[in-house]
């Protein structure tokens, strides 16, 4: 059984369709990110998967508990970490978590004992007898995040959990969510391509409402670009040398020195050991890596910040 | 237990917001004082009343010296004998109402029949009239030692009542405060919806009872609070209580009940906090119809069954009928209604709640 499953999942506000028939299944302990620009449905795919909005079609599913017609069942069994960072502002950490955690059925022991591991992990603990209005923006979301995960749920939402944080926070709670993996099954939106790059384990590239592309990494990069690229510094480049290697893969450029080479499945060693052999000196060589936003780019045709 | 927990989160948000707090206890005080003293309570400067004295007896004489006596009255001179030169006067405006004091007065005193006192007023000025009239009624009870025509329930007791316009107009102000509870309900659940702090907590598995129970909890504090504040303010007034003060109490509990729970609902409905003011087309009109303000005894038919199918003419009677002496039995239908309209608001408060769960 996938811990999420979506099928052909639509939400229409009026003449807006937000959500345009998305299929998803993802498995448990994946930690699997929506990516994609703001505006492309991604908060409104999460909303239908925690009960919070009615898919206008399609149905969705959380560790088997239809979202639509068990809705209690579903939310006994996620946490969430809303886009907005939402807490009740004249409670302190503590009394903040205690709300949540009681409400999911914890004992005060339990929620005592949980509270105090993630107060100390979030780095919290030194504020939390503070009322949170006094917060930094840093300091709410992690406690937001804190917040969708002190009633140990086996599916955790979060949407855009790093959004408008500065980039020393963003690491840490990144770090976090990375400890996370294979512990808990985490969807997690953002339209930070390194957070997807470097959290997920598969990505589905979300623009208009439907799925885009969907998978690893490595995967989406791979299939969106045929070709993989490796720049060499060089020198003594004949024109023997180039000839041989123009024969051998698909494109070859040579501008002062610099050797550009395209092609499907590129070796490294294979380039480099053959410079080598032919008496050519190699300065650097490195294989050119597409970005995530390059493959958004790619499939989307636009700018992934839209 | 769920709703324990929200309750508790609530209490703790409304006991931490100095304004808030500030606003919901200190406006019991404020409204009290107001009001009373608008009303012509014990600070007020007396009412000039003309009296039109058609008995010309030994009785009714002693009568009107009697209410001359009475702080709140002023009385003109001269006592008219004859109605037809009171009427003319009242219609050029040189004074503003009489009181009829009919022939057969002294007669009907000494044989113990109903005796019916006219006041008469200008339409265009009715409001000092309807302020007189509960002056007239308990000070003609008092003369009289039995219970006029208009105001049965004073009876036997008026002589105890230091003050009968603290004692008629407390128990509409008192439900009136009440009824501010149901914007201020409104506007929690409202305002956590337009924060989103709803939205998150849609997302945990407490159900919709959880959420109106727990939202309606921490205003029982502020209910009882009330309830005492008004009640000390009323005394410090000058409200003189015949009857048990706990049975006020228990109508002011179940008055504010039903105002929480026309909260709930107000807050089930509307989207967001400053949409919660649609609540003031509710709670004016109605208070006005159902006696908060001023008597409702020559208000229209029709416009008294829609106050009487409310339940704050209820709370207001009852709360008066017991301060002037009346027995529980008294109340009790009153007191069905009440709690009968709490269970009814609550059911459709936690109904309407549920609809706006899932968008």
């Amino acid at each position: 059984m996938n811990a999420v499953q979506a099928f052909k999942l639509t939400k229409q506000f009026d003449s807006l369709v937000a959500v345009n028939g998305i299929d998803l299944e993802i498995k448990k302990g994946e930690l699997f990110s929506l990516l994609g620009p703001n505006g492309a449905g991604k908060t409104t795919v999460i909303r239908m998967l925690c009960c919070l909005l009615k898919p206008t079609k399609g149905t969705a599913s959380v560790l088997g508990y239809d979202v639509v017609k068990t809705p209690f069942a579903v939310k006994r069994l996620i946490g969430v970490s809303p886009q907005e960072t939402i807490l009740s502002e004249r409670l302190n950490c503590w009394e903040n978590l205690a709300l949540i955690g009681k409400v999911h059925g914890l004992s005060s022991n339990q929620v005592r004992r949980r509270s105090q591991e993630l107060l100390e992990t979030m780095g919290l603990i030194e504020r939390a007898r503070d009322q949170v209005r006094k917060f930094s923006g840093g300091m709410r979301r992690r406690l937001s995040i804190a917040m969708a995960l002190v009633s140990d749920p086996q599916v955790l939402f979060l949407d855009e959990p790093t959004l408008g944080l500065d980039p020393q926070a963003r690491r840490a709670i990144w770090d976090y969510i990375a400890g996370l993996k294979g512990k808990k099954t985490i969807l997690l939106t953002t339209h930070y391509m390194e957070e997807a790059d470097s959290l997920s384990d598969r990505i589905g590239i979300i623009d208009e409402g439907r799925v885009a592309a969907l998978g690893t990494s490595q995967e989406l990069k791979t299939n969106t670009f045929g070709m993989r690229n490796m720049v060499v510094s060089t020198e003594g480049l004949t024109a023997d040398v180039i000839g041989d290697l123009h024969s051998k893969y698909s494109t070859v450029a040579v501008t002062r020195g610099q050797l550009k080479i395209s092609h499907k499945d590129l070796d490294f060693k294979q380039i480099v050991d053959y410079l080598h052999s032919r008496g050519v000196t190699v300065y650097s060589a490195a294989l050119e890596q597409p970005t995530l936003e390059d493959v958004f780019i790619q499939i989307t045709g636009k700018k992934l910040r839209d | 237990m769920k709703f324990w927990q929200i309750g508790k989160r609530n209490l703790k948000e409304i006991s931490r917001d100095p304004v808030l707090l500030g606003f919901l206890l200190g406006m019991p005080v404020a409204f009290m004082l107001v009001f009373i003293a608008a009303a012509g309570g014990a600070q007020a400067g007396p009412i000039a009343l003309s009296i039109v004295d058609e008995d010309r007896s030994q009785n009714s004489s002693a009568f009107i010296e009697y209410i001359g006596s009475v702080d709140a009255i002023k009385l003109n001179e001269p006592i008219y004998n004859e109605e037809s030169q009171a009427r003319k006067d009242l219609q050029d405006g040189r004074i503003s109402f009489y009181l009829l004091i009919p022939s057969g007065f002294q007669q009907a005193q000494q044989v113990h029949q109903p005796i019916n006192l006219e006041l008469v007023y200008k339409e265009a000025d009715p409001v000092t009239g309807l302020q007189l009239k509960p002056i007239i009624e308990a000070v003609g009870s008092q003369f009289l030692g039995v219970a006029p025509p208009l105001n049965v329930e004073l009876k036997g007791t008026t002589s105890i009542i230091k003050n009968p316009a603290v004692n008629f107009y407390f128990p509409g102000i008192a439900v009136y405060g009440f009824m501010i509870l149901i914007s201020t309900a409104a506007g929690l659940i409202a305002g956590d919806r337009e924060k989103g702090f709803l939205s998150r907590m849609f997302t945990t598995p407490a159900r919709p009872w959880d959420f109106i129970l727990g939202y309606a909890l921490p205003f029982i504090p502020v209910l009882i609070v009330s309830a005492l504040v008004y009640l000390g303010v009323g005394m410090g007034l000058g409200l003189t209580i015949v009857g048990n003060l706990g049975y006020v109490f228990l109508v002011f509990f179940l008055i504010g009940l039903c105002a929480i729970g026309i909260g709930m609902i107000v807050g089930s409905l509307v989207k967001n906090e400053s949409q919660t003011a649609i609540s003031w087309i509710f709670i004016v009109p109605v208070a006005m119809i159902s006696g908060a303000w001023f008597t409702v005894d020559r208000m229209p038919s029709a416009v008294k069954s829609i106050a009487g199918a409310l339940p704050f003419i209820h709370a207001i009677d009852a709360s008066r009928a017991v301060l002037n002496g009346s027995p529980f039995s008294a109340i009790l239908l009153d007191l069905y209604w009440l709690g009968g309209w709490a269970v009814v608001l609550f059911a459709a408060g936690i109904m309407l709640f549920r609809r706006t769960m899932v968008t």
